[in-house]
C-alpha cells in the first residue's frame, strides 16, 4: 500500500481519522488484538473527497493469524467488520501478517504489481506459512 | 436461448431498480460492496444465484468476477487481477462484469461469503481478491496453482531467461 498510514492510537497524520477509521481500528482491535496496526483511508485516491471514509486499506499483525492461510486471515478481517462492510465500507485493501512475518519483513509492499520487474525471494521456512505479502 | 433470456431479464431488474432508485433486488441491502450472509442472493434461479454462480465458477479453470473486462477494467483492483494474470501469461479466462449485473453482483458475494469484487476462482474454487493474487503472484504459489491447473506460467521462462544471463 502506498502512502503514509495512520498508526493505532496517536494518530501518527496528527488525528485519529474519521468515524468510520475510529470504529475499524476498534472493531479490529477487539476482534484480534493486534500487536501492530494500521488504518488508512484511502477515499481520496478512488475519487471521493478527503473524509469520504469509503475505500480502506488496513495492517493488521496478531497472533490470531498464525497457521491460517491468507483467505482465512482476510475472512476474520472482514467478520470483524461486517456491519461496516454492509454498509458504507465499499472497499477494504487488507495486509494480514502475524507478529513474527512482520518483525522480519516490516514493510508494506509495492501497491501495483509489479510489470516484469522484481522476482521475491522464494517461500520462506516458516511452517509453511507462506510470507504475509498481501 | 438462455442468454437471451438472461439479457432480457437483466434489463427489467435493472429497469426496476432505477425505478427503486437502488441498484439490486429487494433482499440484497447491502449499500455498497456489503457483504451478506443470506444464502441465495439471486434467488428463483436468477443470475445471482448460487446455481447461477456455481456454474460460472465452473466453467473454465480460471474465472474471475470483476468491474469492467479484463480490456477495460474500471476498477483499481480488478485492473491488478487482471495486470496479474497478464504477467504469467494467462490471457484465456472468463471474466464476468458485475456491473452490469446486480444480482451477479450481489450473488457472487453471497456465494463465496466475500463482500468485495474482485473475485478470483482457480478449478471452481474461491481463492481470494486482489490483495491474495498479489500475495501468491510475489511468493510463487500462483505458478504453481496455475501448473496444478495445467498452465504454465509465463514467468517460468521469464525466470529461465534470467537464469541464463
Amino acid at each position: 500500500m502506498r502512502g503514509p498510514l495512520l498508526a493505532a492510537a496517536g494518530g501518527a497524520m496528527g488525528g485519529a481519522g474519521g468515524p468510520l477509521a475510529r470504529t475499524i481500528r476498534a472493531k479490529l482491535t477487539a476482534a484480534l488484538q493486534p500487536t501492530h496496526l494500521e488504518v488508512r483511508d484511502d477515499s481520496p485516491r478512488h475519487g471521493g473527497p478527503p473524509g469520504a471514509e469509503t475505500h480502506f486499506g488496513v495492517l493488521v499483525v496478531s497472533g490470531r493469524f498464525a497457521g491460517l492461510p491468507p483467505l482465512q486471515r482476510h475472512r476474520l478481517v472482514h467478520e470483524a467488520l461486517r456491519a461496516e462492510l454492509a454498509g458504507p465500507l465499499h472497499a477494504l485493501q487488507v495486509i494480514a501478517r502475524t507478529p513474527e512475518q512482520w518483525q522480519s519483513d516490516p514493510h508494506l509492499p509495492s501497491a501495483p504489481p509489479c510489470l516484469g520487474g522484481s522476482k521475491r525471494e522464494k517461500r520462506r521456512e516458516d511452517g509453511g506459512e507462506a510470507p504475509g505479502q498481501q | 436461448m438462455r442468454a437471451a433470456v438472461r439479457t432480457g431479464w437483466r434489463i427489467g431488474a435493472a429497469a426496476a431498480a432505477a425505478l427503486r432508485g437502488r441498484a439490486g433486488r429487494p433482499l440484497s441491502q447491502a449499500a455498497g460492496e456489503g457483504g451478506s450472509a443470506e444464502g441465495g442472493g439471486g434467488g428463483g434461479g436468477g443470475s445471482g444465484s448460487r446455481e447461477a454462480v456455481e456454474r460460472l465458477v465452473r466453467e473454465h479453470p480460471v474465472v474471475v468476477f470483476m468491474k469492467g473486462s479484463p480490456a477495460q477494467p474500471l476498477c483499481g483492483f480488478s485492473n491488478a487481477v487482471v495486470q496479474i494474470l497478464r504477467l504469467h501469461g494467462v490471457e484465456d479466462y472468463r471474466a464476468h462484469d458485475v456491473l452490469q449485473d446486480p444480482d451477479l453482483r450481489q450473488g457472487i458475494k453471497d456465494y463465496s461469503n466475500w463482500p468485495t469484487i474482485p473475485q478470483v476462482y482457480l478449478n471452481g474454487e474461491f481463492v481470494g481478491g486482489c490483495d491474495i493474487l498479489l500475495q501468491m503472484h510475489q511468493n510463487g504459489d500462483l505458478v504453481e496453482e496455475l501448473k496444478k491447473l495445467g498452465i504454465r506460467s509465463a514467468l517460468l521462462d521469464a525466470e529461465k531467461d534470467q537464469e541464463k544471463k
